[in-house]
């Protein structure tokens, strides 16, 4: 077996440089922006349900504004799906999960 | 007799459901001490033997916990029983019900299978005496028609065993 011949990697650093010291304008016809979020919670996972907080709860099918987390007093957070459906069942006054603060 | 009672036992809801084979699977990974899941195909029912802690008055003894979950889990408490014989112990009544405040009033849907399992286990080890409850004649005499535990008004008056 022979090994593959490489194909000429393209040198991005001279290409910059090249056109650094040419008189060249670029335009740029589009750009791509990404980016990320995630809950800044403690926890990864919500008590209740066990689902990663940055999932949403079993009720829902997407993550983000439709399917938002809510703090306690105490800072433990649910997804507030979770700790509504708690909090309903309870007859008198509900307690937080994890810590029975009220 | 009661180990059977299930009244009006629903099928699990989607959500209970989810969460239970997540528990499932956090238990093969990562087991409480002393407990072994006894695999059914049955997720609705788990059978779980409990090892008394060494040191302890239940040491080489072997238990068995029937726990059966609700419509609504983990909204509503899991009831869990003993399959008799149950363990001599003061909280513990000879149809295997089980007086423990977050088992009913004190339920959380935090609490798991697995936390569930670590507190009955402490229960236990921090028995000093082999007895069953003063009222253990009376009480099982009216559960006898297969009565849950749930259904039962606990009041919970002793924290120290």
């Amino acid at each position: 077996m022979k090994p593959c011949p490489k194909p000429n990697p393209i040198d991005r650093a001279s290409i910059w440089t090249d056109l650094r010291e040419s008189d060249a304008t670029l335009t740029i016809f589009r750009w791509h922006a990404v980016t990320s979020w995630t809950w800044d919670a403690q926890d990864e996972t919500c008590g209740i349900c066990r689902k990663a907080f940055d999932g949403c709860c079993p009720d829902c099918k997407l993550p983000g504004d439709d399917c938002p987390l809510i703090w306690g007093a105490c800072n433990h957070a649910f997804h507030l799906h979770c700790i509504l459906k708690w909090v309903n069942s309870q007859t008198s006054q509900a307690h937080c999960p994890m810590c029975r603060r009220e | 007799m009661t180990s059977s009672s299930a009244p009006s036992r629903k099928a699990l809801s989607k959500i209970a459901c989810n969460r239970l084979q997540k528990e499932l699977v956090e238990w093969q990974l990562n087991p409480p001490a002393g407990f072994k899941h006894k695999v059914t195909d049955n997720l609705q029912r788990w059978v779980i033997e409990v090892n008394g802690a060494s040191g302890t008055l239940y040491t080489n003894e072997t238990y068995q916990l029937q726990v059966d979950f609700p419509e609504h889990y983990p909204m509503e408490a899991p009831q869990v029983i003993f399959i008799p014989p149950a363990p001599l112990h003061p909280h513990i009544y000879s149809n295997g019900h089980i007086c423990l405040d977050i088992l009913y009033d004190s339920w959380s849907p935090a609490m798991t299978v697995s936390s569930i399992c670590i507190s009955i286990l402490s229960m236990l080890s921090s028995s000093t005496a082999k007895q069953r409850p003063a009222d253990n004649d009376r009480y099982v005499k009216n559960c006898r028609n297969g009565r849950s535990p749930k259904e039962t008004r606990w009041w919970f008056h002793d924290d120290k065993v």
